[in-house]
């Protein structure tokens, strides 16, 4: 049900999120829409210069939407761009399965955890 | 998968979705301003306003114009740039949060940006805006890069035109007086 995306905006939105910090930034920013830059910091042990250059990639592949409210920036989740690649492999049925496979593996992988808890 | 351990925010009153479209500004806004026929990308609704000004009601009807889905008042106007109204659900009782649609001029095309703020976490309504949210970026892109929505969202549209008969009669037009 989507337009396929430019291949340049693609390529930004895959190298935003082959990162392991980037992804981490990114929940942060769903589970706290409106948050600022220092409140993503908190979480890493970079410098903040480092942490700006990761949200200024994310935000390049949009990612992140940035907006100035007085002297702080606040920071949301744009689920546009992964929206977009998820329609390009993924029609409806197809997602259909795919939930229910992901479903699946969350309980196995759930339940051998509990196991190891109950031993351990 | 694992799951992020960060949990979900509850009081979170704005979200912000934006998508680029490759098209002229005045078209874009004509689209999502249009009174003489329906959005597409507002679910194949109708707006009906009898003046688009600040402070003017409006509502988004179905497509027969029997039911209304949407009552709100217009809080900003500003062509070809921001139109801003308040958004209430007929189908819930949940308050109502505000929408603004934010375009800019970039690149080859235009920046649209969907604003949704004072949103009622936890609320069925504010579950609805950020899932519809994506869909009306989509649609808008779709009609104004090829002049239609995609197949599928088509095919959305004419299910909800069967469905239409099973809304709940407290949509109905005549129980949301338009001024």
């Amino acid at each position: 049900m989507w337009l396929p995306m430019k291949p340049d905006a693609m390529d930004a939105v895959f190298a935003a999120l082959a990162s392991r910090e980037r992804r981490q930034m990114l929940d942060i920013v769903l589970a706290h829409p409106g948050c600022g830059v220092n409140q993503v910091a908190a979480h890493f042990a970079m410098t903040r210069v480092g942490v700006l250059k990761h949200l200024r990639l994310l935000e390049e592949a949009g990612l992140v939407l940035s907006e100035k409210v007085g002297r702080v920036r606040r920071l949301y989740f744009n689920a546009v761009p992964i929206q977009q690649i998820h329609a390009r492999w993924s029609d409806r049925y197809g997602a259909l399965f795919a939930d229910h496979m992901v479903a699946i593996q969350e309980r196995v992988e759930s339940r051998n955890r509990q196991r190891k808890t109950n031993r351990a | 998968m694992p799951k992020p351990a960060i949990a979900k925010e509850t009081s979170a009153t704005q979200a912000l979705f934006r998508i680029h479209i490759r098209g002229a500004l005045q078209d874009v806004w004509d689209e999502i301003t249009r009174t003489d026929d329906v959005i597409p990308c507002f679910f194949n609704m109708r707006m009906h306003a009898a003046r688009l000004a600040r402070g003017a009601p409006m509502q988004m009807r179905t497509k027969s114009g029997k039911y209304v889905g949407v009552v709100g008042e217009i809080l900003e106007w500003d062509p070809p740039r921001r139109f801003a109204h308040t958004f209430r659900f007929t189908q819930m009782d949940d308050p109502p949060c505000k929408v603004s649609y934010e375009l800019v001029p970039k690149d080859d095309g235009v920046e649209f940006t969907l604003r949704i703020s004072e949103l009622t976490p936890g609320t069925k309504s504010a579950k609805q805006m950020t899932q519809g949210a994506v869909m009306i970026l989509n649609t808008l892109k779709a009609v104004i890069e090829t002049g239609r929505p995609t197949l599928g969202t088509r095919a959305l549209f004419a299910l909800f035109a069967l469905l239409e008969p099973l809304t709940p009669k407290r949509c109905r037009v005549e129980n949301w007086s338009d001024n």
